[in-house]
Formats: C-alpha cells, structure tokens, sequence
C-alpha cells in the first residue's frame, strides 16, 4: 500500500490517532465522550430489552435505564493535519469481539471506574495491561458515590504505580480535557524515559 | 430501510481482504473513476461515500457521516479502492510504534487549547 505524505489535491496528509474510553456498564464512557466531543457523538443507546435481562448488571445503578450497544465516537481537531478520536468501547462481554480492532495501533485509553461497582473496571485493567497499551484509570466521581482515598483504590485494583489514578468528573469538559491531558503526558514521560529524550521537548 | 449488508450484495469482507483500520484516512482520487454514473459500477452508497472523501477522511468519519455500519462502510470502501476511485492514505496512524514526542507534545499543546 501506498503510504503517501501528501494529497494530490496538494492538502497534507491527515493522521488520526484513536483513544479508547473503557470501563464498566455505566461508568459514564458516553457522557465523557459526550463532554469533550467537537461533534455530538453517535448516539447508541438503546432501551434495555428483555434480551439484555441477566446481561446488563442493574445493581446499584438506579438511575440507569439504558445500554451501549453501538460505538461512541468523538472527534478532537488538533491541527489540519492531526485528529484525535475517541471511542468509547463497549464493557459487556458480548462486545469484546470489537476491542483487538480498536486497540490496535491505539494511542492509549482511559479506563473510567465507579468506585460503587469498581470489580466492573477490572477486565479493562487487565486488557491494557496485557496488550501493553497506555492507559490511565479515572475514577468517575458520581454525586451519590462514596468517596475513597486514591490510595485504596490503587490498592483495591492492585494497580502499577506507573499507571496514573487520578479524579474526574466524566460531564465536564475541563475535568475530561485535564483526564485527557495526563494520559497524554504520561506517555510522554514514558518515551522520555526509554529513550532518554526530554519530555515535551520540541525543536 | 433495508437490512445493513443488503447494500452491500451480502458481503461482509471486503474485495482485497483488507480490514481498514476505524481510523484509516481515505481519499478519492480524482479522475480514479468515481465520477462514472454507471450504477451498476456504483451504488447510490458507493456515491455518498466518494462524496465525504472528496476531502482526506477517516473510516469513522465515513460511516458517522453516511449513517451506515462500519462494517458495511469497509466494504464499500473496499470496492472503490480496488476500482481506483479512492486511495488509502494512512491506514493507522503509526503501525503499533508509538508516536514521538513531538507529535505528543503538538497533542498536547491542542489539548490544553481547548
């Protein structure tokens, strides 16, 4: 395949970059997609159906009254020539069929937990953590959430130290920009320290 | 309203088997043929999608944009690839390497502009 730098219409190439939104059912993948987005993301959400019964675990979710069953996408311009994209991926185990395709080549993911039913999170630690791509856990603070310490989650999700925990609130837009932003920078960090560049040093 | 893959004969894979990546960049390639009317070449769903790549656009873009399954947009896509209307300018943004810094830092410069 070709891999041409410029367009023939003389524009320059686009290059668009994929950031995975993990995490349970319900953790709030579509309300951060939703937050940042430039363009309102798909929406997907469909009424729960008696086929979802004793797929979807409505335990502790007494708001919740729908499910993802499509993709989530949002879409951050850069520059001319650099997209960013978000999607969020699908928790349910049906869904992970989806997840190889998306990661492949992913710039990195940001699993969201909710600290109510954080075991949920727990197959997307262990995703990222065994394909090696970059990811951050966010706890999403929801209103009527308990609060915990970072450290015990940390704890409670036996996760790295390398991996960054941080706070967030999935439906504002600062706190997503910021989420998003630490990802990045870890990254960053990461590169620097293997190769031993600088971090963010740019010419 | 017709079932997904209707619009695509019933296929499910694309013409050359290659599975376009959901952000892989595609172009149409002027005079590549798109403008030919033959609808037995293309299908109202094959114009709609030389359409959006009139300009450099993603596989998500794509189906986003034309309503249809992703699924169903590879393989479309796929037939306009083989039949030299469109050209895919990236298919991933970087093979599984991980970007340099520089282009981090151009990610998180636009980041933090937001």
């Amino acid at each position: 395949m070709a891999s041409a730098h410029s367009d023939p219409g003389g524009g320059p190439s686009l290059t668009a970059h994929k950031i995975l939104i993990a995490g349970g059912f319900g953790a709030g993948k579509t309300t951060l997609v939703s937050a940042i987005s430039e363009v309102r993301p798909l929406l997907t959400e469909e009424p729960l159906s008696t086929a979802s019964v004793g797929r979807d675990n409505l335990v502790g979710l007494p708001n919740k009254t729908t499910t993802t069953v499509a993709l989530d996408f949002g879409r951050i311009t850069i520059s001319d020539q650099l997209v960013l994209y978000l999607f969020g991926v699908p928790g349910q185990e049906r869904f992970w069929f989806m997840w190889d395709e998306l990661a492949y080549g992913a710039l990195g993911a940001v699993v969201l937990a909710d600290v109510r039913r954080l075991h949920d999170c727990f197959p997307s630690v262990s995703y990222f953590e065994t394909r090696e791509v970059p990811f951050l856990v966010a706890v999403n603070c929801f209103d009527d959430a308990p609060r915990y310490d970072l450290t015990e989650i940390r704890l409670a999700l036996d996760l790295d130290d390398d991996v960054p925990l941080m706070l967030c609130d999935a439906r504002d837009h600062d706190s997503v920009k910021e989420t998003l932003i630490r990802l990045v920078e870890s990254m960053a960090g990461t590169l620097a320290l293997t190769s031993g560049g600088h971090p963010g040093g740019r010419s | 309203m017709v079932r997904p893959y209707a619009v695509t004969g019933g296929r499910t894979e694309s013409a050359d088997g290659e599975v376009l990546d959901v952000v892989a960049v595609v172009a149409a390639v002027p005079g590549g043929g798109g403008e030919d009317d033959d609808p037995l070449r293309h299908t109202p769903e094959h114009r709609r999608i030389l359409a959006l790549c009139e300009r450099q656009a993603t596989v998500a873009d794509i189906a986003a944009g034309t309503a249809l399954p992703l699924g169903v947009v590879r393989v479309l896509l796929g037939d306009l690839v083989m039949s030299g209307s469109v050209r895919v300018v990236r298919q991933r943004p970087s093979a599984g390497q991980r970007p340099d810094n520089n282009v981090l830092q151009e990610i998180l410069n636009g980041l933090r502009a937001l």
